[in-house]
């Protein structure tokens, strides 16, 4: 076997060009899909930010509505106290949330904005980079990302839920690929929306010893009309609209992305095979049979798909560094299990790669290197 | 030239495979440029299918897709009494998401008012919702749910009658589906609720003398060509850099293999190209026939390239017809330049090689 191995490496190393474009072209088309898992990871951990770093236990949602991203939830504000009076719940605050624009001159951004009650508990910026955590009347807590963008500093006022509101305070880590997290004041987002009695969400902490599930269960058996998740779960159902939604996208690009690393790779591996013939054809007329050709053949390809795997994993780690530090609200989470579908991919092109120049092994004649002139 | 097309046809399976690498590359240029134009056109179809060249939105609100205006509650009596008005269909909607056979599928709810307008504008099977548990869904979505009329699915926290099915309503993320504005109203605990008005003017006013007319305190009034382009940025965000990467990758493997392929066919036929430069050929004269040699196989293969997106297009919008790829002519003519670029870029990995070539290797053994 090793001298199987050292045949292909050098026939590999023996030009640098071809080994450089083999590889090259497979860590490309291996980080395509791998970068592109990576992107609907980072996004999908960027979703579920809020919901982990709230500080509730329970979320408690109009009946139907499990999730916190691309739907309204209206519920009553009689629940929350409905919410409240459930065993086992420690404490329960309401907040108001729509998608909604924020503008400071010419920037605009699209926010989720949270109207927070004076006497919040939970639902709040987790992480202030400058001023107030608290907002009052006709305050505002915007995130540091826009505030730079759009150059607003504390004090100054944007353009919020068609009205305007102070900036107090300025937060961190609540920026996503598509929007940023904004804090309201829960009295100016219900005079905004006409003053109905409607909340969107109830965060509930639970009492000490309680589970989270079994509060929730509670809570669903005795205030009709809701749907009460604990945290983990609301986490799982935010993270299936990413999957779910993009499940399509995502595998016609994996598909897009095999064929071309397969291309590449078959195409390098039977070049390489055919420039040395001579070689193969020296082999055989001193007794190698074609099996041991054919192994040189897949440790070929097993090699150049190898390196450009590494490659190509490299790159993209070296890319999700280098994006994280940009302004870029991108997250790029390589999760493992990409890693085995990416790495898997890899194998069977190794393998298929290595089919195509069977039949040009197989005809090599033993003669050829006898032949004065024959093609190098 | 008789000399790079004998180079190139000398081995039959190499030419192919060249010309595959281009097609493939070509291809999927067309084809991810072809979804991206798909995902716009789709995201402006409600918009620019609903009559009215004004839209009113709240306060700060400049597209129609990623945010749920509010409008102030007298806005539209504002509108509707302002000169030059002809036509205004005001609507609700709110993205909604259905748990449809265990998966996640998102809805962009229309509310309507039928006798306003501003409903599905093709209805390909069953009626308008008359009813507040009524709906509209789109037809592919419907057919993909195995959800026929008369069927009953759940809308958040009610049940609804599926009582029409609409075309040309699948979306980036799921599709538009339609009801009354008061089942919206009653949906979102919000009676009164209007998200966005559509204005057409009257005939002699142009839709910029409407707009800067329309003055109605807590709105933005915007001309409808212009939300479109801010949805079209919201998407950009999303879509662009993810395909634009894509397309570079498609592009630069189109080059990889054209450039070995011919690299190969000039390292084995060494001994003709030291022959030709024994009897006197220049270096330009060689560099010419590897030149050639790439142009046929990147025209070739751009040629297969596009019948391949066409091809591959059509299937893609038969396996899932909620995916639109709007192939369109000036992406072929950029396609088949940078299959030319692709070309003279692959000519330059054998150049080298052929420029140091010596003259004396014709002689040896």
């Amino acid at each position: 076997m090793s001298a199987t191995l050292l045949l292909a490496r050098r026939n590999f190393g023996r030009n640098r060009v071809r080994l450089l474009a083999s590889v090259g072209g497979v860590a490309l088309a291996l980080s395509l899909t791998l970068a592109l898992d990576a992107v609907y990871a980072g996004v999908a951990s960027q979703l579920t930010t809020y919901i982990e770093r709230a500080g509730a236990d329970v979320w408690v949602a109009q009946s139907g509505v499990r999730n916190l991203h691309m739907v309204a939830s209206s519920l009553p504000a009689s629940v929350v106290d409905e919410v409240g009076a459930v065993d086992g719940v420690a404490s329960v605050t309401p907040i108001l949330e729509a998608t909604d624009t924020i503008s400071a001159g010419d920037e605009r951004a699209v926010v989720y904005v949270i109207g927070l009650p004076a006497s919040a508990e939970m639902g709040g910026p987790w992480e202030i980079a400058e001023g107030s955590a608290r907002v009052g009347p006709g305050e505002i807590i915007v995130d540091r990302g826009f505030a730079t963008q759009a150059g607003v500093t504390i004090g100054e006022t944007v353009g919020v839920l068609g009205g305007e509101a102070r900036v107090v305070g300025l937060s961190r880590g609540t920026a996503s690929l598509l929007n940023s997290v904004a804090f309201v004041s829960f009295d100016d987002f219900q005079a905004m929306r006409g003053h109905a009695p409607v909340i969107s969400y109830v965060l509930v902490r639970v009492a000490g010893v309680a589970s989270a599930e079994a509060v929730a269960a509670d809570i669903e058996r005795l205030v009709p009309g809701v749907t009460a998740q604990s945290r983990t779960d609301f986490v799982a159902q935010e993270r299936l609209i990413v999957t779910d939604m993009s499940a399509d996208v995502i595998s016609i690009m994996s598909v897009i992305g095999f064929v071309v690393a397969l291309a590449v790779v078959a195409l390098t591996v039977y070049v390489a095979t055919l420039a040395r013939r001579r070689d193969f054809g020296v082999l055989k007329a001193i007794g190698a049979r074609n099996r041991m050709l054919y192994r040189v053949v897949l440790v070929q390809a097993v090699l150049s798909v190898a390196v450009g795997f590494a490659i190509g994993l490299a790159f993209t780690g070296l890319l999700a560094f280098a994006i994280a530090r940009t302004d870029l609200n991108l997250e790029l989470a390589i999760t493992a299990a990409s890693l085995v579908k990416v790495g898997l991919f890899a194998a069977i092109i190794a393998g298929l790669a290595a089919i195509l120049p069977i039949r040009q092994v197989a005809g090599v004649d033993p003669a050829v290197v006898f032949r004065r002139g024959a093609p190098a | 030239m008789l000399l790079a097309r004998r180079n190139l046809f000398r081995d039959r399976t190499r030419f192919l495979l060249s010309i595959l690498g281009v097609a493939v590359s070509v291809g999927l240029i067309l084809l991810l440029s072809g979804y991206r134009a798909g995902v716009y056109r789709q995201a402006s179809a409600y918009l620019e299918n609903t009559p009215g060249s004004v839209v009113v939105a709240e306060r700060g609100i400049r597209d129609f897709l990623g945010t749920s205006s509010v409008l102030p509650a007298d806005a539209l009596e504002a509108v509707r009494s302002t000169t030059g008005v002809d036509r205004v269909i005001p609507v609700v909607s709110q993205f909604v998401i259905f748990d449809l056979h265990d998966r996640k599928d998102g809805f962009f709810l229309i509310g309507y008012d039928p006798a306003l307008g501003g409903g599905p504008w093709k209805l390909v099977e069953g009626r308008e919702p008359t009813a507040d548990d009524e709906l509209v869904i789109d037809r592919t979505t419907a057919r993909q749910h195995e959800t026929m009329i008369g069927d009953q699915v759940r809308l958040v926290d009610r049940d609804a009658t599926v009582v029409g099915l609409s075309d040309e309503t699948t979306f980036w993320a799921g599709s538009v589906a339609f009801a009354r504005i008061s089942t919206l109203e009653s949906l979102l605990r919000a009676p009164g609720l209007r998200s966005f008005v559509l204005v057409t003017p009257s005939p002699g006013v142009s839709p910029e003398t409407l707009r800067n007319r329309l003055a109605v305190p807590g709105t933005e009034v915007l001309l409808k060509s212009d939300v479109v382009a801010n949805d079209a940025k919201l998407l950009a965000r999303v879509y662009d850099a993810p395909i634009g990467l894509m397309v570079a990758i498609a592009f630069v493997v189109g080059v990889l293999v054209v450039g070995l392929v011919i690299y190969t066919a000039t390292i084995e036929r060494r001994r003709e190209y030291g022959a030709l430069k024994a009897i006197g050929s220049r270096n330009r004269t060689l560099y010419r026939v590897v030149t050639i040699q790439a142009v046929i196989a990147a025209i070739v293969g751009a040629v297969v390239g596009v019948a391949l997106a066409y091809g591959a297009g059509a299937m893609l919008m038969a396996w899932r017809p909620q995916f639109v790829v709007a192939v369109e002519p000036a992406a072929v003519v950029i396609v088949l330049a940078s299959s030319l670029l692709m070309a003279l870029l692959a000519a330059l990995i054998p150049a080298r090689s052929v420029a140091r070539l010596e003259p004396a290797a014709v002689f040896r053994g």
